[in-house]
């Protein structure tokens, strides 16, 4: 029977996993698997496991949980070792990984922020910043057939707004890292211009918080910050 | 601001309420710690969260859209002065590096020279860019990481 992965941690941590449920149709009950120094919160894997979203909320609950009691590596969604003893000789054959990995991340928490800016005035501040653009601009608003000068505009836009995009994503960067311990930087989703995410000391966790809190009451209404956490630091491990 | 609820409970985990997952996804399929020895369930079906993910800027339909939806800006808009983000929260890489006098001086410069060189009509509601004195404010290294 091959066995579900939630998470690693040190092996002398308490687990507290009263009334959390596993993956699939028929939940599974979570036990753990231990080595000398780590252990495994694992689950019997279910024959037709799909990302669900039943099964996506249970592997975050088990995460969200373990996250409250300490450091912990989260596994990706899906991880399926053949049985419990493949996964125990893991845990043995990468120990000092593991917990090189869990001492890297010592006590800190993910915070993940995406940043989107209303279009009109990133464009109003593209035509304050490029001649080019207010030239073809006022070409094509006099000759909206011009397609060769249109397309020309818009490229010319793209690649100031490539640019602004970017400065705009370094300066709330910038602005937060101070509280941070280190950032790691995704694909960015439609009609945002960052997706990046903090790992944070729990114990400055507040601090941080504040800190974009302050940073969104300044950028609104035309730039929107989005905060979502704590989370366990998927992005750094 | 979205704050999604458990943002103010850093220590809490009482989350794992559906609302946020839609934001979460992504790092729960996409990231985390792997096994390269041992099988990942198949996420076909789900490949409807990678269309969300902008698709590059560098295309003729994006290209005629940007230059119309410039077209019409004047129309919609008049000749509001567009936000800069140094302006709104300064510009953080020179944070700590100077003392608080010259960063607020300067502010008060661009601010300035903003409104003489866009004629804007609107920046008196607007701070000048602020910037932090480095008492106070922890400087840790960040490490950059490409997911």
């Amino acid at each position: 029977m091959s066995t579900y992965i939630y998470a690693i941690l040190p092996a002398d941590r308490p687990l507290n996993l009263d009334g959390l449920q596993g993956v699939g149709k028929e939940p599974t009950a979570l036990r753990t698997l231990s080595s000398d120094k780590l252990t495994a919160v694992v689950s019997e894997a279910p024959e037709d496991l799909r990302a669900k979203r039943r099964d996506v909320l249970a592997h975050q609950a088990v995460q969200e949980r373990l996250l409250a009691d300490g450091s912990v590596l989260p596994m990706r969604f899906g991880l399926v070792g053949p049985n419990d003893e493949a996964v125990l000789a893991e845990l043995d054959a990468q120990a000092d990984a593991y917990l090189h990995r869990l001492e890297a991340i010592g006590d800190c928490i993910e915070y993940n922020l995406k940043a989107s800016r209303d279009e009109s005035d990133l464009l109003r501040e593209v035509v304050a910043e490029s001649d080019l653009v207010r030239d073809l601009n006022e070409r094509t608003r006099k000759n909206p057939q011009a397609q060769g000068d249109k397309v020309a505009l818009g490229q010319a836009i793209s690649q100031e707004v490539e640019r602004l995009e970017k400065r705009d994503a370094s300066t709330v960067i910038n602005g937060l890292a101070p509280s941070a311990q280190q950032y790691a930087t995704a694909d960015v989703p439609q009609a945002h211009f960052l997706n990046v995410s903090f790992l944070v000391p729990r114990a400055s966790a507040a601090e941080f918080c504040d800190r974009v809190d302050e940073m969104a009451k300044r950028l609104e209404p035309v730039f929107q910050l989005s905060l979502r956490g704590p989370l366990p630091p998927y992005s750094f491990v | 601001m979205t704050v999604v609820p458990q943002a103010n409970a850093p220590t809490g985990g009482s989350g794992g309420g559906s609302s946020g997952l839609y934001d979460v996804l992504e790092l729960v399929l996409d990231r985390g710690l792997v096994i390269d020895a041992f099988v990942r369930v198949s996420l076909v079906g789900i490949e409807i969260l990678k269309i969300d993910i902008r698709v590059v800027v560098a295309s003729v339909d994006t290209y005629l859209r940007f230059a119309e939806a410039c077209n019409r800006l004047d129309l919609e808009s008049g000749n509001k002065a567009p936000s800069k983000i140094t302006d709104l929260i300064g510009d953080a890489t020179e944070s700590g590096a100077h003392g608080k006098t010259k960063g607020a001086l300067s502010g008060a410069v661009e601010a300035i020279s903003d409104s003489l060189k866009g004629g804007g009509d609107d920046d008196d509601d607007r701070e000048p860019a602020q910037r932090k004195s480095s008492s106070g404010t922890r400087r840790t290294t960040s490490r950059r990481r490409e997911a």
